[in-house]
């Protein structure tokens, strides 16, 4: 499963990383946001993967740390989802903005004189 | 004498600077103040050289040292012997005269202060090399002349001649500056010390050094800039742009002796090899030669002059290349001799500049009986730059002569130098005779612009000082002049002190000989050249291609425009693709450079579920479908992009994430409607379609480049993601979270406790980013222009309107209003979404959910009314300040972690409430809960607030033809807080 | 204050306070703003100065153990002599650029005064940190605040570098990222020091990985630096931004060098791997510093030219840490110091400049657009009372920082070149031989090949700006705008006359550096406040 699992975080990033290239602010967005996507499955597989064993405490008393997830990762995770969140949005923001005041939506703010 | 040596050593070098310093304060045309001040400045130091004479007078050595940077070896260090007492007399003496000179000078409108200001710095520079002991300081103060001159050079900064004569002073001292910097540097780490004395002590170490050469050259570099020596002469005739008492300062005794005063200074460290005699000598007769014979042919007095400087300073520099005990005497001698009647020379050159108008020798002619006693003086000082018996400038000039004589390094240059010398000389008489011929002598001239006033002005006090110095130590070298030679000689040579004697007549010798040969030459030369001269042009036979200034020019520009234009063009892009694609590449090679050491193994591998990967084969389908269509379908890239994010929420639930998957798909759905929002502002893609159906082959390639790229990024993350994953689980810090969870943290969902509790630092930190983004956003979106062609309404709504309302009715900006039902379930809704946000916030602790969670969920409602009721409806209804909310929610967090500090514990320690009183028994309420409230009202605050301000463009975007189109509607104020309502009330 | 135990962590905390309460009091005047940050960033130079005299009197780093959680399981903050000269550098700089802002710039958008203090947070925040990830956390802080100030007075220029500066920053944050939770993945652990001790005894592969993370970490980081080629976006960006802005991000571009300097000594320290990184890191410098010069001299506008300082200033830094040896990275740290001062000062002195002229006024034209909206009276009259000497004083100001920057005498610019030779010249401590590298050599030789570009470039600029525009009008400079200006150029001052002090500093921050022991001894050792009573963490 981890080889599914690793393919799906490449396809994620590559595909991400494709947009990341490109030359629509739009498309950078979108890629940025799939990146997120890929980094944030990356960290959380960072852990290993464990079916069943969500780190959350039967019992009030620990017993064998063993019998849970990895809980730091997922907190991690936590963390940069929110920052990936408010980046994507100012980014969208700074896009809009941009296409606003120069009229083209090239990162550039001007079309490739070619 | 009261003073103590050092003391006086001290004051010496202070007071020109603080001279300066209060010099600037004045007003700035306070001429006499400035004269005194200066004048007090010069005469003072002046007095405490003479005073401190006795001192060096046997060979002695006054030393004061100040620690300044001990750790490098560099401490402030004065030394004074006697050759840097000769400098110093000569720098304050002919300070002295220069600064009354200028008194007179200067006319009235110049700002005098600023002049009087540099100058003293200048005088304090210049001294500060002469009595540095140390050969860091002596860098040190170097620059500064260079500064100082590019200012007083520069002090007539209205003509562009001034501006750019003063540059290139400044760029070539300076550069010259630096190689000596690193050549010392060098020098000091061979012989383990800055020290001065140190360095003068251990000669044959540096000599016999793999890097004598290389410091060698670099610190000649410097000297030879400095003192103007081919083929760096050329700033110096430029120079000549400064008013005439700083020429008379800088170009005759201080700044460009520096050079040769450095040369001498380290000469017993690095002379006596080849390469200084050839390196050095060749200089300097290159130079003597070159500019004595430039200088015949200029018509600018003050051009002759500079360049019969140079040549006199190439006459030093080759006394000092020669590499002879009786050469550095020869040379110093003529160091003090050039400066009297240089000085003098240049005075007078001004004053006649001052009182006719003009300097062009064409122009100038029969000044003698206008102004007879300029033009004895004049005259006096001119013979002994010619070298003519009884005054200084011949006997030092005999020495030399009897120098070149001697046999030195075997070589041709050796034999031909009596030759070049007699040659050379034979120049210097033709200019001297030009000088005294030209101006003073023949028809007096008519159209000078100015008439010369009858009686002489005060001006000339100082020079008939210099010009009477001239005569005495030409007449009675030995009792004048000869002690203090002595004292500066012994200073540098100590034991090895050559025999000579200062008398006028030596006999019948070759030197003799050649001075009368140089003589007549000079004299001959003189009258053949008349015609040509008498043509006026400003120009000399033979050279005219030679314009080093020129030269130079074109390279600075070449070099300091062009090429480094060109070395932009090469080294970097302003595009956004080109930088991200280094990025990527960067960070792709640096893993792969490292990890190319030894492939990783994989490991435990757990059994292939098929529903999960059916799932990732539909994700890893939607993303690359958003891949492809983000360019002209962007609802649809929206959508895939969803999707794909869906299925990684699915494999956080799956792999016993539940807080990541909830968390997730609320961002998720946050996230969808903020770019649902902004797809709005973007512009139609589809006219593009047509241009971009025939992509040319750079695009192709491009794309094929990115392609690999993305395809490498991807593969990398892959292969490590699974390197990492088929590893055994390390032995870390994980389990210390599981095990204290809830006996230390208080509760069971040890991502919440990690979150709150564990690492609160981070969370902390995480949603002052949200926070700061909100601001961003707000405070951008405010000065949000919408571009032009999406001013207008998008269809939908027009149709929507055609079909719904009557041109009266108010224009409905949600589909609410046409679709009643769902608008009002919607509405009912809202309380339905809110209790559950609560229910998510309370179970944080325990089960999944938390303050993050509950606030996305919470803002979600809001954004949902927003959507179907519509901004106005839920404006009238609801009132919420996301600001304010910000602001709570993080000094809620801030004040629970300070609250630690009460108990004397670290910030963000936390509490059990019930812990305090143990026989009630557990209350559940941590002190956590409290942060992760603050958490709540900052999210639903700051993503309420990037809703809105996001939302809120479209009901303004009707209005853009009006000129302020950043105004915001009024109905929003409440919401927006814009600081304008505040300030209105 | 002194010795009270959490004063390592207020210089995080305070900024975020003052932020807070600005935020809970948005309606208020920009005054009240203005007021509190003022004080805030006041307070702040004080406490810095004494960590700084903390760091100098404790033998080993002083931690504090935030939540008190034992190390190196939570978070822990640590304060060695080197984050404290950070954290000091910092707050002064806050300091000055904020004065000189409440003058006019504070008008030219909203929210200016939280998300200064916000940068000013996650300045600290980076610098205190001995946590990757809170590292992270700081890093995010400090960029989402700078987006915002970068874009602070809105306008065409800075929506278009802003764009750029976040797109790329974002990306590299992923790197970021990436490495962090990868060597968490193969050490299982987050803390500095702990990482370092685990390294020795991974295997083969645990150490490949780890160097792959700490390749990935490295570029991020190199990003923030602004090394070429990674860091084109940085002279647009800092051209861009309102000047005061600039001055105060001139040392956000020293944060990613910070890091570096510290992981590259601390945790990879280690094996051939880190041989690898300072050649990258001297080899990478040296580019920088090349493309540097040839930026301030094809630069046009004044702004950029100050911006290209940075960038050479950068290349330096990054080339002496390559270097690798004590005495150069004592000299690069006295270097740094003195030329971000400089750098500071150049951008609000050029602001000043620029206001009478040309290519001045569409930078004026875009303040007006932000005075523009109603909520803002004209207060153009308050600002400017042309002082009787403001333009003597400009021009002795533009002298400092050009001898600064050019590295020639009399300030502290030429010290810290001095320093940095001398260290180069002599490998370990012995005198001089010619066994120096190719690349020690070329560094040498750009040291000073940069400082004349910077010459030429800066001359220049000063008499385009100074001597040859006839009939300027002299800038109408508020003393509010000349104070901090003159203050940071004395600090330049202060550093050359005692440069013996200040270089034994160094010299003693450089040696810890380089020999982690003392960095390390303190954090490992599990030292929370012991519990008073029982009950406070209540054990069952």
């Amino acid at each position: 499963m981890e080889l599914i699992l690793a393919i799906g975080i490449g396809t994620l990033a590559g595909s991400g990383v494709w947009l990341l290239l490109r030359p629509r602010t739009f498309q950078v967005i979108i890629g940025l946001s799939l990146i997120s996507y890929a980094v944030n499955l990356f960290i959380f597989s960072m852990g290993r993967l464990s079916v069943d064993k969500a780190p959350i405490l039967a019992s009030g008393i620990a017993e064998d740390p063993t019998r849970y997830a990895d809980p730091v990762p997922q907190a991690l995770v936590l963390t940069a989802i929110v920052i990936g969140f408010a980046t994507t949005a100012l980014f969208l923001v700074v896009l809009l903005a941009s296409r606003g005041v120069t009229g083209t939506d090239h990162v550039d703010g001007q079309e490739r004189e070619t | 004498m009261s003073l103590s040596n050092e003391v006086c050593l001290t004051l010496l070098l202070a007071l020109p600077f603080c001279g300066s310093l209060i010099a600037g304060c004045f007003p700035a045309n306070r001429r006499n103040v400035e004269a005194w001040i200066g004048g007090a400045i010069a005469l003072t130091g002046l007095i405490l050289a003479l005073a401190v004479y006795p001192a060096v007078a046997d060979g002695g050595v006054i030393r004061t040292e100040i620690e300044w940077l001990p750790s490098l070896g560099l401490n402030f260090t004065l030394r004074m012997d006697g050759f840097a007492w000769l400098f110093a007399v000569l720098v304050t003496s002919i300070g002295l005269m220069v600064v009354l000179y200028a008194r007179y000078y200067m006319s009235l409108t110049d700002p005098i202060a600023r002049f009087y200001c540099f100058l003293l710095g200048f005088m304090g520079a210049m001294l500060g090399i002469v009595l540095s002991g140390n050969l860091i300081q002596i860098v040190f103060f170097w620059e500064l002349t260079s500064l100082f001159s590019f200012l007083l050079i520069a002090y007539w900064h209205h003509t562009a001649r001034a501006r750019d004569a003063a540059r290139m002073a400044l760029v070539i001292t300076a550069s010259g500056g630096l190689c000596l910097f690193v050549g010392v540097l060098i020098i000091g780490n061979i012989v383990g010390s800055y020290d001065l004395d140190a360095v003068l002590q251990s000669g044959e170490t540096i000599r016999s050094h793999d890097l004598y050469l290389f410091a060698l050259i670099l610190i000649l570099l410097g000297a030879l800039t400095k003192s103007a020596q081919f083929p760096f002469h050329f700033w110096l005739p430029q120079a000549m742009a400064a008013p005439t008492p700083v020429s008379a300062y800088l170009h005759s005794a201080t700044m460009v002796k520096a050079g040769a005063f450095l040369l001498v200074r380290l000469w017993p460290a690095l002379g006596g090899t080849d390469a200084w005699f050839w390196i050095v000598a060749t200089a300097g007769v290159t130079t003597f030669v070159l500019a004595a014979y430039l200088a015949i042919f200029q018509q600018d007095l003050k051009g002759l002059l500079a360049y019969s400087t140079i040549s006199h300073l190439g006459l030093i520099t080759l006394l000092i290349g020669l590499d002879s005990p009786l050469g550095i005497v020869a040379a110093i001698f003529h160091m003090m001799n050039h400066a009297t009647f240089k000085a003098s020379l240049f005075m007078a050159a001004g004053i006649i500049d001052h009182e006719t108008g003009t300097r062009d020798i064409r122009r100038l002619s029969g000044l003698y009986r206008l102004m007879p006693i300029t033009a004895t003086l004049a005259m006096i000082a001119a013979a002994s730059m010619a070298g003519v018996p009884l005054l200084n400038g011949f006997l030092s000039k005999e020495m030399f002569f009897a120098e070149t004589v001697a046999e030195h390094v075997e070589s041709i240059l050796d034999d031909a130098l009596p030759y070049i010398a007699t040659v050379a000389t034979m120049f210097s008489v033709a200019y001297s005779l030009r000088f005294i011929h030209g101006v003073f002598f023949g028809p007096a001239s008519r159209d000078l612009p100015r008439q010369p006033p009858s009686l002489p002005s005060w001006m000339l006090a100082p020079v008939a000082l210099l010009v009477f110095a001239c005569l005495v130590v030409g007449i009675l070298p030995a009792i004048t002049a000869g002690p203090f030679l002595d004292t500066a000689v012994r200073a540098v040579l100590g034991a090895a002190v050559p025999n000579y004697n200062l008398a006028v007549w030596h006999g019948i010798t070759v030197p003799l000989l050649m001075s009368v040969v140089a003589f007549l030459g000079g004299t001959l030369l003189y009258l053949l050249l008349q015609r040509y001269l008498s043509s006026g042009i400003d120009d000399a036979p033979l050279l005219r291609r030679l314009d080093s200034h020129r030269i130079f020019d074109q390279f600075m520009t070449f070099i300091s425009l062009r090429m480094a234009r060109v070395g932009m063009a090469v080294l970097s892009t302003r595009r956004l693709q080109p930088q991200l694609r280094l990025l990527v590449c960067m960070g792709l090679g640096a893993a792969l450079s490292v990890a190319s050491v030894q492939g990783v193994s994989g490991g435990v591998i757990s059994t292939i579920d098929p529903i999960l990967t059916l799932i990732w084969l539909v994700g890893g389908a939607c993303a690359i479908g958003a891949a492809v269509q983000a360019k002209y379908h962007r609802f649809a890239a929206l959508i895939l992009m969803s999707a794909a994010g869906l299925a990684v929420c699915i494999t956080f639930a799956w792999y016993s994430a539940p807080d990541l998957a909830l968390t997730q798909l609320l961002v998720e759905v946050v996230t969808s409607v903020l770019l649902l929002l902004g797809l709005r502002w973007l512009p139609r893609r589809l006219e593009m379609v047509q241009a971009d159906r025939h992509p040319t082959i750079r695009d192709r390639m491009r794309r094929a480049g990115d392609f690999t790229i993305a395809l490498g990024a991807g593969l990398g993350i892959a292969v490590v993601a699974f390197a990492v994953m088929s590893r055994p689980m390390v032995e870390g810090i994980a389990q210390f979270f599981t095990t204290n969870a809830y006996s230390e943290g208080g509760g069971t969902n040890i991502v919440n406790v990690i979150l709150v509790d564990f690492r609160a630092f981070d969370t902390l930190g995480e949603i002052t980013v949200l926070g700061v983004v909100a601001l961003t956003v707000y405070a951008l979106l405010r000065r949000f222009r919408p571009a032009a062609d999406n001013i207008d309404r998008p269809e939908q709504q027009v149709q929507s309107d055609r079909e719904t309302t009557p041109h009266d009715a108010v224009r409905p900006d949600t589909f609410a209003d046409a679709l009643f039902v769902p608008g009002l379930i919607g509405r009912l809704l809202f309380p339905v979404i809110a209790v559950v946000a609560v229910y998510l916030f309370m179970q944080g602790h325990d089960l999944p959910g938390g303050g993050f969670v509950a606030g996305l969920t919470m803002s979600v409602t809001f954004i949902l009314q927003y959507m179907l009721a519509g901004t106005r409806w839920v404006e009238s209804h609801l009132t919420i300040r996301p600001v304010r909310w910000i602001g709570v929610g993080l000094l809620l967090a801030l004040l629970t972690g300070m609250g630690a500090w009460a108990f004397g514990y670290p910030f963000l320690t936390s509490y059990f409430a019930y812990a305090l009183v143990p026989m009630i028994g557990k209350i559940p309420l941590a002190t956590a809960l409290l942060f992760d409230f603050g958490v709540f009202a900052l999210v639903v605050g700051a993503t309420v607030l990037i809703l809105i301000a996001l939302a809120h463009q479209s009901t303004r975007s009707h209005r853009l033809s009006a000129p302020d189109a950043t105004e915001q509607p009024p109905t929003l104020q409440s919401y927006t807080e814009a600081p304008r309502l505040r300030d209105a009330t | 204050m002194m010795g009270w135990d959490h004063l390592v962590v207020v210089p995080i905390i305070l900024p975020l306070m003052a932020g807070t309460t600005m935020l809970l009091f948005d309606g208020r005047s920009r005054a009240f703003k203005a007021f509190i940050s003022l004080a805030a960033t006041v307070a702040l130079v004080a406490v810095c100065i004494d960590l700084v005299a903390t760091a100098t009197t404790g033998r080993t780093a002083s931690v504090y153990h935030l939540g008190n959680w034992p190390a190196p399981f939570a978070i822990v903050l640590v304060l060695d002599e080197f984050s404290a000269l950070m954290v000091m550098v910092t707050s002064v700089l806050a300091l000055a650029s904020l004065i000189f802002s409440v003058a006019r710039w504070h008008r030219a958008g909203v929210h200016f005064h939280p998300l200064f203090q916000f940068l000013v947070m996650g300045l600290n925040g980076a610098f205190l940190t001995g946590d990757l990830f809170n590292l992270f956390v700081f890093f995010e802080v400090m960029l989402a605040a700078s987006y915002g100030l970068v874009l602070h007075g809105s306008g065409i220029v800075r929506i278009k570098a802003g764009l750029h500066y976040i797109a790329i920053n974002l990306a590299a944050s992923f790197l970021f990222l990436i490495g962090v939770s990868l060597i968490y993945g193969v050490a299982g652990t987050l803390n500095m020091v702990d990482l370092a001790e685990h390294l020795p005894s991974m295997s083969a592969d645990d150490r490949t990985l780890i160097a792959v993370a700490a390749a990935v970490l490295g570029v991020a980081f190199l990003v923030k630096a602004g090394m070429w080629p990674l860091g084109f976006w940085l002279p647009t960006a800092y051209t861009a931004a309102a000047p005061p802005i600039s001055a105060i991000l001139a040392i956000t571009s020293k944060v990613g060098i910070y890091v570096i300097l510290r992981l590259s000594l601390l945790v990879f320290g280690a094996d051939e791997a880190e041989r690898f990184g300072a050649d990258v890191l001297l080899y990478g410098g040296l580019a920088t510093i090349v493309f540097g010069m040839a930026g301030v001299l094809a630069a046009q506008e004044a702004m950029r030219v100050a911006s290209f300082t940075v960038v050479i200033s950068s290349g330096t830094i990054l080339a002496a840490v390559g270097a690798n040896q004590a005495a150069v990275t004592a000299g690069a740290l006295f270097y740094l110091v003195s030329s971000t001062l400089a750098i500071s000062s150049l951008f609000l002195l050029i602001e000043l400049l620029e206001r009478g002229r040309e290519f001045g006024a569409d930078m004026l034209a875009l303040t007006r657009e932000a005075f523009g909206d109603p909520e803002e009276p004209e207060e153009e009259s308050t600002v400017g009372t042309p002082l009787p000497a403001t333009m003597a004083l400009l021009s002795l100001a533009f002298i400092g920082c050009t001898t600064i920057l050019a590295g020639i005498p009399p300030l502290s610019g030429f010290l810290g070149k001095f320093a940095l030779l001398h260290g180069l010249f002599q490998p370990n401590g012995s005198t001089l031989s010619v066994t120096l590298s190719a690349g020690q050599w070329t560094f040498a030789a750009l040291l000073i090949l940069s400082s004349l570009a910077s010459l030429i470039a800066l001359v220049r600029t000063g008499i385009r700006s100074f001597w040859t525009s006839e009939e300027r009008e002299v800038p109408r400079v508020g003393i509010l705008e000349m104070v901090p200006l003159a203050s940071l150029l004395l600090l330049c001052v202060a550093l050359t006359i005692q440069a013996g002090p200040v270089m034994n500093y160094m010299e003693q921050t450089a040696r810890a550096l380089h020999s982690p022991a003392g960095y390390t001894q303190n954090k490992i050792v599990v030292t929370p406040v012991e519990h008073v009573s029982a009950g406070e963490h209540h054990d069952p």
